[in-house]
C-alpha cells in the first residue's frame, strides 16, 4: 500500500489565456513536513487550493491518503485541515463560537467539541478574549484561530496557506510548538510559506513551483547537493540560497536606480 | 543620496488628485457590470438633472411672488427646502456608507490647505449641493424681478445660507466619518437610519389623523425658525428695518463662524492623523468557559450546528432587526389608513379578513428577500462550509429552517396585532391565507437557494449603504416572486368576491404540494451546484470592496 499522503498527476489550471500551474506531479509522504516554496505569483495558493477542494483543476488527478475530491469528497475532507489564503473565518462569531462550530462541522459531538475549543482557546493564548467577536480580533489572533479551527478534528493532513504571515514572534513560537507535536504524532503538514528560514527548521522536505511548474521536489539535502555544484565547494547552502540559485538564477545582476547614489 | 525635493504647491496637488480620481473611475470601468452601471447612472442622472433645473425657474417665481404679493413666508418655505434638500439627501444617498475621503491621501505630503480645499471640494461638486446653489441663484433672479433692492439683499444673504450649508454638510460628513470608523457605531448608526426611514412611512397616516391638533403647536414652533438659518436668512431679504435685516445677517456669519470652528477642530485632528482603526482593544476579564452547543431530536448535529451559528448571526445583525420589525409597522400604517364604515372601498381596508391576509402577505414579500441571498452575510467563511465534510444541502437546510422560524414568529406577532387593531379573523380566512403561506413560503425557498448559489453577493453588516443584489438575480427573484405572490392574491381576491374561499384554501394547499416536491428535488441539486459554482461562491462572497 502507498505511503503517500499527498499525490498529484499532471495537475494543471488554466485562467483563461494564463496557465497558472501546469503538469505539477507532487508526492508527499505521510508524516513528513512538506515545505512548498515559490516566488510571488508561482502559482502555490492556486496549488493548494486545488489540493484542498477550494478549485477546480483544469486537468490531472489529487489523490489524498488514498482519496479524491470526485468520488468521496466528504470522506477526504473529514482527514484534512485546512487554513486557505483568506482564513474564511464567520467574524461575526466569537472565538469560541467559531471553534466550536467548526468542531461540530469536522463531526466531533458536541461536548467534544466544546472541550477541545476550551482547550485550543488556552493553548493559543485566546481564551482571554472569549467574548470579542472575531471581527474584533487582531490579524495574528485570526490566524491563531483559523490554525485552532484547523486541528479541533485531528486531521490526518494539514494544509496551511502562509501560516505565519503577520504573526509575532511569540504567536509563532506556539504555533510551531503545536505543529511540531503534530509530526511527531504522525500528521502531515503541507505549508506554503515565504518566511524560507522557518520553513528550513521546520520542513524535512520542500518543492519549489516556478511560473506554475514544479523546477524541484525532495529533502532538503537533496535539493542543497542539486545545487552544490555551481557554489563554492565546502560551503553549506541554506535553503534562501538554494531557492535563489533555482528560481532566481537569471536574476544575477541587480539593476540600478539612477536617482540612488 | 539624492537631494531633498519639497512638496509640490497647492495647484499641483489638487490638479494631481483631480487626475486621480478620474484614473480612478475610468479604471473601474473596466469591470463590465460598472459601465452598465455608469449606463444607469447616467439615464437616472439626466432625470434628476432635469427634474432639478426645472424646479428652478418655480424657485424664481416663488421668491418673485413671494415679494412682490407680500408673502413673506414662502420664501422661509422655500428656504427651508433648499438648506433640508442640501442637508438630508446626501445623507440618504449614501446611506451610511463611507464617502471619498481626502484623508486617504494623508499619507502624502498633502499641505494642511489642500486638504481642507479638498474637503469643500467634496461638498461643493455634490450634484445636491450644486442643484441647491442653483436654486438659490434662481432665486435672487426671481428677487431681482421684484426689486434690484431685494436683489442687493438676497445675494448675500443666500451666499452666507450656502457658506452654511456647506460648512454643516463637511462638519456632519467628518462627525459622522469618526463615527463610522468604529464598527459598534457604525451598527448603532446604520439601526438609527432604517429606524428613521421606517418614521417616514408614518408621517403621512399620523398627519392626516392627528394634523388638526398638532395645528397650534406647529405655529408655537414656527416662531423658533427665526432664529435658525433659513429662517435668518429669509429676514434679511424681507426684513423692512435695516437694523434687523443687518442683525439677522450677523447671526448667519456667526452661525457659520461656529461651523467653521467645528469643521476646523475636526479637519485637524484628521490632519494629523488620528487613530479611528478598529485595531483590537485589550479586554479584561472577557475569559468564558467554552458550553456545548445546541442539539435538536431528529435534526442532524451539522445542521443544529449551522443553525446555531446563523442563529448568533442574526442577533448580530442590528440592521436585520429593522426589517423584522418592517411587518409590524405596516400593519399599523395599514389600521391607520383604514377609511370610515362608509368609505368607498371599505372591501379593502376596513377589515380584520382584509387587514389579516395583508399583514402576512406583506410579512412574506418582506422577509424572503433574505432567501435569495441567504449566503450573503457568512461573507468568507463560505470557504470553510466547502472545505469542511458536509453536504451542502445541510446549510442550505439549516437556513431555511431559520428562515421558517423568523417568518412563523413574524406571522404570530402580525396575527396578535391585526386581531388588536381590526377585531378577531374568521377562522376560513385565517386557514386559506396560512395555505396561502405555506405555498408562497416553500417556492420562495426553493427558488431562493438556488439564486443563492448562481448569484451570490456579500452582504455588509450594518451598513445601510443599499446593498446590490447581482442585476440578474434582482431580475430572477421578481421572476419568482411576481408570479408566486401574485397568484396567491388573485386567488385569494377571485374566491372571495365569489364567495369559494375553501375552495382557494384547497387550491393553494395543491399547490403548496407541488412546490414540496420541487424544494426536495432542488435541496438534493445543490450540493453538486455548491461544489461545481465553488470558485465563483468564494470570489463573491469574499470580496472586500
Amino acid at each position: 500500500m502507498s505511503n503517500l499522503a499527498v499525490e498529484t498527476e499532471n495537475l494543471s489550471r488554466r485562467f483563461g489565456e494564463l496557465e497558472a500551474v501546469r503538469n505539477v506531479n507532487l508526492r508527499v509522504d505521510a508524516g513528513q513536513f512538506f515545505g512548498f516554496l515559490g516566488p510571488n505569483g508561482a502559482g502555490k495558493s492556486t496549488t493548494i487550493k486545488m489540493l484542498t477542494g477550494l478549485l477546480e483543476p483544469t486537468s490531472g488527478r489529487i489523490r489524498i491518503l488514498g482519496l479524491d475530491f470526485v468520488n468521496n469528497p466528504v470522506g477526504l475532507k473529514s482527514q484534512i485541515g485546512v487554513v486557505p489564503e483568506g482564513l474564511a473565518l464567520f467574524d461575526r462569531l466569537t472565538g469560541p463560537e467559531y471553534l466550536l462550530f467548526a468542531g461540530r462541522m469536522y463531526g466531533l459531538d458536541r461536548i467534544t467539541a466544546a472541550e477541545r475549543a476550551q482547550e485550543l482557546l488556552d493553548f493559543m493564548g485566546l481564551a482571554d478574549r472569549g467574548k470579542s467577536l472575531i471581527v474584533d480580533y487582531s490579524h495574528g489572533m485570526k490566524k491563531k484561530l483559523a490554525m485552532a479551527a484547523a486541528v479541533i478534528h485531528g486531521p490526518k493532513v494539514l494544509f496551511l496557506d502562509e501560516p505565519f504571515e503577520g504573526v509575532d514572534a511569540i504567536a509563532a513560537g506556539t504555533l510551531k510548538a503545536m505543529l511540531n507535536r503534530m509530526i511527531a504524532r504522525g500528521v502531515t503538514i503541507f505549508l506554503t510559506s515565504h518566511v524560507l528560514e522557518i520553513v528550513e527548521k521546520l520542513c524535512s522536505h520542500v518543492a519549489i513551483i516556478h511560473r506554475g511548474e514544479l523546477v524541484a521536489q525532495g529533502s532538503i539535502d537533496e535539493l542543497r547537493s542539486g545545487v552544490a555544484a555551481r557554489h563554492a565547494e565546502g560551503q553549506k547552502l541554506s535553503l534562501e540560497q538554494i531557492f535563489l540559485d533555482i528560481v532566481g538564477g537569471e536574476r544575477a545582476a541587480v539593476p540600478e536606480l539612477s536617482w540612488l547614489e | 543620496m539624492a537631494g531633498m525635493i519639497s512638496a509640490p504647491g497647492i495647484q499641483d496637488q489638487l490638479r494631481l488628485v483631480g487626475w486621480l480620481r478620474w484614473r480612478m473611475f475610468v479604471n473601474g470601468l473596466r469591470i463590465g457590470s460598472r459601465k452598465l452601471e455608469l449606463a444607469v447612472k447616467i439615464i437616472m442622472g439626466a432625470g434628476i438633472a432635469v427634474g432639478a433645473l426645472l424646479w428652478g425657474p418655480l424657485m424664481g417665481l416663488g421668491c418673485w411672488y413671494a415679494l412682490s404679493r407680500n408673502k413673506p413666508v414662502i420664501i422661509s418655505i422655500e428656504l427651508w427646502v433648499v438648506f433640508g434638500v442640501w442637508l438630508v439627501l446626501p445623507l440618504v444617498v449614501t446611506g451610511f456608507g463611507a464617502e471619498a475621503n481626502p484623508v486617504s491621501l494623508l499619507r502624502f505630503p498633502l499641505r494642511y490647505s489642500t486638504f481642507v480645499l479638498l474637503a469643500f471640494a467634496h461638498g461643493l461638486f455634490d450634484p445636491v449641493a450644486l442643484a441647491a446653489i442653483y436654486w438659490l441663484g434662481c432665486m435672487v433672479i426671481g428677487a431681482a424681478v421684484a426689486s434690484l433692492g431685494a436683489a442687493l439683499r438676497a445675494i448675500p444673504a443666500f451666499a452666507a445660507l450656502a457658506l452654511l450649508n456647506l460648512l454643516l454638510n463637511r462638519t456632519i460628513f467628518t462627525w459622522l466619518s469618526r463615527l463610522l470608523a468604529q464598527r459598534r457605531t457604525r451598527e448603532i448608526l446604520g439601526a438609527l437610519f432604517v429606524l428613521l426611514m421606517i418614521s417616514f412611512q408614518l408621517f403621512g397616516p399620523l398627519t392626516q389623523r392627528y394634523g388638526k391638533r398638532a395645528v397650534p403647536l406647529l405655529n408655537h414652533l414656527s416662531s423658533a425658525q427665526n432664529f435658525l438659518p433659513p429662517g435668518m436668512a429669509a429676514s434679511v431679504l424681507i426684513e423692512k428695518d435695516g437694523g434687523i435685516a443687518l442683525m439677522e445677517f450677523a447671526g448667519l456669519l456667526a452661525y457659520c463662524g461656529l461651523l467653521g470652528w467645528a469643521l476646523s477642530v475636526r479637519l485637524l485632528s484628521e490632519y494629523r492623523g488620528e487613530n479611528l482603526s478598529e485595531a483590537s482593544r485589550p479586554a479584561a476579564g472577557e475569559r468564558s468557559t467554552v458550553h456545548a452547543g445546541w442539539s435538536f431530536t431528529g435534526v442532524p448535529p451539522t445542521v443544529a450546528a449551522l443553525f446555531e451559528k446563523d442563529l448568533h448571526y442574526l442577533l448580530r445583525n442590528t440592521t436585520a432587526y429593522f426589517t423584522l420589525l418592517a411587518p409590524v409597522i405596516v400593519v399599523i400604517f395599514l389600521s391607520l389608513n383604514r377609511p370610515g364604515p362608509h368609505a368607498r372601498h371599505p372591501f379593502l381596508f376596513n377589515s380584520s379578513s382584509m387587514l389579516y391576509p395583508m399583514g402576512i402577505g406583506y410579512v412574506l414579500l418582506t422577509l424572503f428577500g433574505f432567501a435569495y441571498n441567504n449566503l450573503g452575510y457568512d461573507g468568507a467563511g463560505v470557504g470553510m462550509l466547502l472545505t469542511a465534510p458536509i453536504r451542502f444541502r445541510d446549510v442550505m437546510m439549516s437556513k431555511n429552517l431559520l428562515h421558517i422560524m423568523i417568518v412563523a414568529v413574524e406571522m404570530i406577532i402580525v396575527s396578535v396585532l391585526v386581531q388588536f387593531v381590526a377585531g378577531p379573523t374568521p377562522l376560513l380566512v385565517v386557514g386559506v391565507t396560512l395555505a396561502g403561506a405555506l405555498w408562497v413560503m416553500i417556492a420562495n425557498l426553493a427558488a431562493g437557494n438556488l439564486v443563492s448559489l448562481y448569484f451570490p453577493r456579500k452582504l455588509q453588516f450594518g451598513q445601510m449603504r443599499r446593498q446590490k443584489a447581482s442585476g440578474m438575480a434582482a431580475a430572477v427573484t421578481l421572476g419568482v416572486q411576481l408570479p408566486v405572490m401574485g397568484l396567491a392574491v388573485g386567488a385569494y381576491l377571485l374566491s372571495r368576491w365569489a364567495g369559494q374561499l375553501a375552495l382557494c384554501g384547497a387550491v393553494f394547499l395543491v399547490l403548496a404540494g407541488a412546490a414540496w416536491t420541487g424544494y426536495r428535488y432542488v435541496l438534493n441539486l445543490v450540493s453538486d451546484i455548491a461544489w461545481k459554482r465553488r470558485e465563483t461562491l468564494i470570489q463573491e462572497l469574499s470580496r472586500t470592496e
